[in-house]
């Protein structure tokens, strides 16, 4: 063993007081004796070596702790009786150390008591004799070190322990240490002796314990210089990674869950813990493997890195135990889960950690960094130039990417004196200039952007291009520096591709935001949807879903059509009986057939009847929308029925039911805006504008449920920025659409729904004087509604915005009909009069319409009752769904409720009052 | 006839059907003269006992990262499918624990699951108002994702379950929150009958669960919100064979009986019921009292393959083993060790009857199975 990798500890005398000791390289002479050597052990396994403090056994009645150097049974025993022991300590590692009093060199030995789960070193130790048992018996006879479970003896032994130690070390310990070696350099080639926190220290107030120096070993990182870098950033440094480690008792070389087989036996090794098992055990110890060949304790930790490379790598045993389905999903398991993928934090990118957004844009960016491992790199953002921290650039990576921090002049350690983009560039890189033709006399400042075309700093012209000259690539290949690859997009191009760039699905589950919007039908919550699909994506609507809403609008419209026949026929049947009655009145002919007869002769003239064909038509169409089939039928047939819908509507019957349209109920009141452009729709080359999609029932899903992924668009910049913008356009919504069908529901299916991050209510304002077939007030069920949601127990503490649409219409209807005509608004009394004479009113708003006002009051109900059965404040805006910003607002508005949800932790109650007054102004 | 009249006369007539319903009520109260539990104490049967090794944990099936909502075996090889609510379905084999497919839906909010009789495919059913059939046999596109063969629509609310109908490949019959159950033609893709609906004498609320008969695959029962379930003949689509009324709260879940004569029920109202489909009296109430007020709901139910133990899951984390000749709890499966950390959220027994598999809201499905001498791998 290479002493340098022990750590020995050069004084002991001077540093009680201090709270950090450090360690050095041994240089004096060789040792005789073979060192112990530290092994990492695991941080988080406090509670285990924690006992010891309170421990009686140590605290008062011991004068030197005296540890067995490294006898791993002893360790297991020792952690064994620890683990029995009630009380804990926060102390993790407690290093005992002794001097060695026979020589008088001041060399420490500093043994180390690992958790228990540390059993590598045990089962070497294990190795030497056949059975731990046998070992751990013959040790206390020996007298090898203090049994610790004896204070007596402890004390008794301590003489004659630290002699023994040593002749224990030779005999016992020199064997083994060269397979123990190999086997560790392995696992945890380096171990780091780092400062302990004084709070761990409280052990030294310990009266007579001698124990000034405390040492606890961190395991990093496997390559040494990852061990530097993070030495050298306070930051970083305090980044421990957690090591697991397999607990095993067998022999070296077997099973760690068995204990048969020995190291030739084909083993599958965990990628966490590095436990083997035999092909009986692998199934039995890492179960269903759900985040690859992992066993089932090591599930979600972080994987070891050094094993990276092989993630997805099928071994040969795996493919022998199952079938090639089921390695597949293990393999992509293992590649693609959450918990295997490289921790952000272990990258630095200009001397910032990164974040998981950051990470995800660095390697999904066009040309990322190839093989990306744990250490500190300095980005460009502006030439898209990457190396590793100190040292000259390695690639070309995509610019302009939002990662790490600014760069430093220092970041690859150059002593130039000439920078690019505010580096100060190595000498390999200012040769490679030199070559390149590019004037570098005068120390100058370089702006390099990824096209490769340099200007100084401070100028505005181009002065060429680095990577223009072919001879250039050349030389870049023969100093190993990057050249810009063929396929790095533009920058512009790179920048718009961030939104819409996919991200991985581990990621998606953490950033997306989920809102469901729900509403009874014809509460409008579809055209919100459908606005929020114009709104926010590039492509609302595929070519599919064109055309399958194209059908749906010619569907639609005979629907519409069937409805004025329908109504054209009870008018016409009405005006017979009217003109029956007129006549039977006037006409005293008690002869039922000449009445009939002679009203034949009138029905040619009556306004409502149409000739023979149509009427046939129109038979035809009523029989299907009875029986049901429009769908079925309707937009195949629509080429043939084309032109008999155009001489439908040009009739003046129908023409004569449509300006009677009011008097339809069944007729929707948008069947207008299609009716007046009946032959443009259904015409087979039509194509419905966004407006027409909007304004179309029935189509974003008849099945109930839509949903659509979104993000904000980054505000332009005059508008108000603010810090947090720039993080926002990573954040993901998903608008969720479901339609209630009925009102009094169950709703078993909001269940599914528990996971959203708040809920949208979309009420229509317009309903408060439509009733439904019962007769029940639209406006009551939507209260109903309201009520079955936000009383929902998956909804318990849910955020809830109730969206009153339909504004527009209501506004204008306000003015005809009275809002009392729902009894729960009864006592509505605006003081319109007041309002509207008195125009110097101090009110906010100067002239509050009707309109504006009987919203306030429906917002009012609705916030009451929400109180009244949560306790909590409602969100209410008000939306003109056809309106594209007003739309846009809500929605915003839905986001910021998101927002303040998550700022809502670090607030206190008080903080509440704050949200319901930005509530009720944010609606104006 | 104006509407006033017509008003009147359905408040009448429903008002005669009420006060039938009520007298065949207690019509049927008197000749129920015993429950399965009175009877069997009564022939000195007594309860089950388990011992410790009776029924183990002995397979934790992990990979799903959101709650297990829906379970289904294959009939003869032990192949599971489940469903989540991370919008996946995975196929397991119980056997070694290992997944042989995991399928990303297009629409995650799955509700349900079912392996088609021959193992061949798999099909589930959710919000979306579709029955989507995923061939395992088909080849992945390029992310790796199983296409979907075939998406059966005309369902006009969620699909809240589905089952294939035994022996068939080419048949399934799902339950829907439209209030109708629909046996499907899964080769043309178009419904070969409806159950129920607006003209028919079918559910009056949504449907939640259907179990089809063992033993006689045309006849099937469906458990529904209306507190009541129904059994059906599938070659009798206008009206169901008999109505089982007795809950007090919506049917969660149905359940055939193995021997095809009888039919389990979980509901809201926190029992389970056994019902006999020949006679259409209700057998037995599996009821345990609680301390608290708060009733809990049984959220699924299964039967051992003799009969003689009914598994049911409770909304409240636990999961009866009731012994359903005595009405007796015989074990809390939530409360034993190894049990899941979540509520047990859905059951299924293998064909063969010798495993049980449980899927729950900690995301893991676990199999039990008896733990005695066997030893399973």
């Amino acid at each position: 063993m290479p002493p340098k990798e022990a750590v020995v500890l050069p004084s002991v005398e001077n540093d009680e007081d201090q709270p950090y000791s450090f360690a050095v390289e041994y240089t004096g002479p060789p040792v005789t004796y073979d060192l112990p050597r530290a092994v990492p052990i695991n941080v988080e396994k406090i509670p285990v070596a924690a006992v010891v403090s309170k421990v009686p056994l140590f605290n008062t009645e011991l004068h030197i702790p005296v540890v067995p150097p490294i006898l791993a049974p002893d360790r297991n025993r020792f952690s064994k009786e620890l683990l029995l022991q009630p009380t804990v300590s926060p102390t993790s590692v407690i290093a005992f150390q002794e001097r060695v009093s026979a020589d008088t060199n001041n060399c420490l030995l500093s043994g180390e008591l690992s958790s228990y789960e540390s059993g590598e070193l045990a089962e070497l130790i294990n190795n030497n004799d056949s059975s731990s048992r046998r070992l751990a018996a013959c040790y206390v006879s020996n007298e090898h070190s203090s049994k610790l479970d004896s204070c007596d003896s402890f004390d008794k032994s301590r003489g004659s322990s630290s002699l023994a130690r040593i002749s224990n070390d030779d005999d016992l310990n020199k064997p083994d240490w060269g397979s123990n070696e190999s086997v560790l350099s392995l696992d945890y080639p380096s171990s780091r002796v780092s400062s302990l926190k004084t709070g761990d220290c409280n052990n030294e107030s310990n009266g007579d314990v001698r124990r000034p120096q405390v040492v606890t070993f961190r395991d990093i990182e496997s390559d040494d210089g990852l061990d530097e870098e993070f030495s050298q950033d306070e930051v970083q440094a305090q980044i421990v990674r957690v090591k697991r480690e397999p607990q095993t008792k067998g022999k070296k070389g077997s099973c760690y869950r068995c204990f048969k087989g020995n190291r030739f036996t084909e083993k599958e090794v965990c990628i966490v813990c590095d436990a083997k098992y035999c092909s009986n055990c692998v199934l039995r110890a890492m179960g269903s493997m759900p985040e690859g060949r992992k066993c089932v304790t090591c599930i979600g930790f972080p994987i070891d890195e050094s094993k990276r490379g092989g993630l997805g790598k099928c071994s040969r045993m795996l493919k022998r135990l199952l079938n090639d389905l089921e390695v597949r999903q293990i393999l992509k398991a293992e590649k693609l889960c959450e918990a295997n993928q490289l921790p952000p934090e272990y990258i630095c990118v200009n001397g910032q950690p990164l974040c998981y957004e950051e990470l995800a844009i660095l390697q999904s960016c066009p040309n990322p960094p190839k093989k990306l491992k744990p250490g500190n790199y300095w980005y460009d953002k502006v030439s898209g130039l990457w190396g590793k921290e100190g040292q000259k650039p390695s690639k070309i990576i995509s610019p302009h990417l939002n990662v790490g921090g600014p760069i430093r002049p220092d970041a690859s350690n150059g002593n130039t004196e000439v920078f690019i983009n505010g580096r100060e560039i190595t000498k390999v890189e200012l040769r490679m200039l030199q070559l390149a033709g590019v004037q570098v006399a005068g120390n100058p400042h370089f702006w390099v952007n990824e096209d490769g075309s340099y200007l100084e700093e401070g100028q505005k012209n181009t002065k060429g291009y680095i990577w223009g000259k072919a001879g250039t690539k050349l030389v870049c290949a023969v100093l190993s520096l990057p050249v810009p690859s063929k396929s790095s997009n533009p920058c512009g191009e790179s920048l718009n591709s961030m939104n819409s760039r996919s991200v991985p699905y581990y990621l998606e589950q953490r950033t997306l935001q989920k809102i469901l919007l729900v509403g009874s039908s014809g509460s409008g919550s579809s055209t919100i949807f459908k606005q929020a699909k114009i709104l926010y994506k590039d492509v609302p609507f595929s070519e599919h879903e064109r055309e399958s809403i194209k059908l749906t609008i010619q569907t639609n419209v005979y629907g519409y059509l069937g409805m004025l026949l329908e109504g054209r026929e009870r008018f016409e049947e009405e005006s017979l009986a009217e003109m029956r009655k007129g006549r039977s009145s006037k006409d005293i002919e008690p002869e039922g057939e000449a009445a009939s007869g002679s009203s034949d002769d009138i029905d040619g003239k009556n306004i409502n009847s149409i000739g023979p064909r149509l009427k046939s038509f129109s038979d035809w169409l009523l029989k299907i929308m009875v029986s049901g089939n429009l769908e079925a039928i309707f937009p195949a047939a629509t080429r043939e029925y084309a032109p008999l819908v155009e001489e439908l509507w040009k009739h003046t019957a129908i023409q004569e039911t449509y300006n009677r349209r009011s008097e339809l109920e069944t007729l929707p009141s948008v069947a207008s805006y299609y009716l007046e452009r009946v032959f443009e729709i259904l015409k087979t080359d039509y194509e419905p504008s966004d407006l027409d999609i909007l304004y179309a029932e029935g189509v974003t899903s008849s099945n109930g449920l839509a949903c659509v992924d979104f993000s904000f668009p980054q505000s332009s910049p005059d508008e108000n920025i603010d810090t947090a913008d720039q993080h926002d356009s990573l954040l993901r919504y998903q608008l969720i659409r479901v339609q209630a069908r009925g009102f009094g529901e169950n709703c078993k299916w909001l269940e599914m729904f528990e996971d959203v991050g708040m809920v949208i209510i979309c009420v229509a304002l317009s309903d408060y004087d439509q009733f439904s077939a019962d007769g029940t007030n639209k406006m009551l069920l939507s209260r109903k509604f309201f009520e079955t949601i936000v009383t929902h127990p998956t909804f318990d503490q849910m955020d809830f915005l109730l969206i009153l649409n339909k504004f527009d219409v209501f506004e204008e209807k306000i003015e005809r009909v009275p809002l009392t005509r729902c009894e729960w608004f009864d006592d509505f009394n605006p003081l319109i009069s007041r309002y509207r004479t008195n125009t110097n009113s101090n009110s906010i708003n100067n002239n509050p319409t009707l309109g504006q006002l009987a919203f306030h009051y429906i917002a009012v109900k609705f916030k009451r009752l929400y109180s009244s059965l949560t306790g909590r404040k409602l969100y209410v805006s008000h939306v003109k769904g056809l309106e594209p910003n007003s739309v846009d607002a809500a929605l915003k508005f839905a986001r910021e409720i998101l927002k303040w949800d998550e700022e809502r932790v670090n607030f206190s109650l008080s903080e509440h009052s704050f949200y319901s007054t930005e509530v009720s102004s944010f609606s104006h | 006839m104006s509407v006033a009249e017509l008003k009147e006369k359905h408040a009448a007539a429903t008002e005669t059907v009420n006060n039938l319903r009520e007298r065949l009520k207690q019509r049927r109260q008197q000749l129920l003269d015993t429950d399965v539990a009175g009877y069997a104490r009564s022939q000195g049967k007594s309860p089950l006992t388990f011992g410790p090794t009776d029924l183990l944990c002995c397979r934790t099936l992990q990979g799903h990262t959101g709650k297990v909502y829906s379970l289904d075996w294959t009939p003869e090889r032990n192949r599971i499918v489940s469903a989540s609510q991370d919008g996946r379905l995975i196929v397991w084999n119980a056997l070694t624990s290992q997944k042989t497919h995991a399928i990303k839906l297009p629409c995650a909010w799955v509700m349900t699951c079912a392996f088609s009789p021959a193992g061949q495919s798999v099909a589930c059913g959710g919000l979306d108002s579709m029955c989507s059939i995923f061939n395992l046999n088909s080849q992945t596109d390029r992310d790796g994702n199983l296409p979907v063969s075939k998406t059966l629509s005309g369902h006009k609310g969620y699909v809240s379950c589905c089952q294939y109908v035994p022996d068939e490949d080419i048949h399934i019959i799902t339950s829907s929150g439209d209030q109708t159950c629909v046996l499907w033609d899964i080769t043309t893709g178009l419904r070969t009958s409806v159950f129920g609906g607006e003209f028919q004498s079918g559910h009056t609320a949504d449907v939640l669960s259907v179990s089809i008969n063992g033993s006689n695959s045309r006849m099937f029962v469906s458990g529904s919100c209306d507190a009541t379930a129904r059994l059906w003949d599938s070659r009798v689509a206008s009206r169901a064979v008999r109505t089982f009324h007795g809950h007090e709260g919506d049917v969660n879940t149905v359940k055939f009986f193995p021997d095809g004569n009888r039919f389990g029920t979980g509901s809201d109202d926190g029992t389970c019921r056994l019902f006999d489909i020949r006679t259409g009296h209700q057998l037995q109430v599996y009821y345990q009292q609680h301390g608290d007020n708060e009733v809990p709901h049984v959220t699924s139910i299964a039967f051992s393959i003799s009969g003689r133990l009914l598994f049911a899951g409770y909304s409240n984390g636990d999961c009866y083993v009731w012994d359903t000749l005595l009405a007796k709890v015989v074990l809390n499966l939530g409360s034993v060790q190894n049990s899941h950390e979540g509520r047990i959220t859905c059951l299924g027994l293998s064909a063969d009857g010798s495993a049980l598999c449980t899927g729950s809201s900690d995301t893991n499905l676990k199999i039990w199975a008896f733990g005695g001498h066997r030893r399973v791998i």
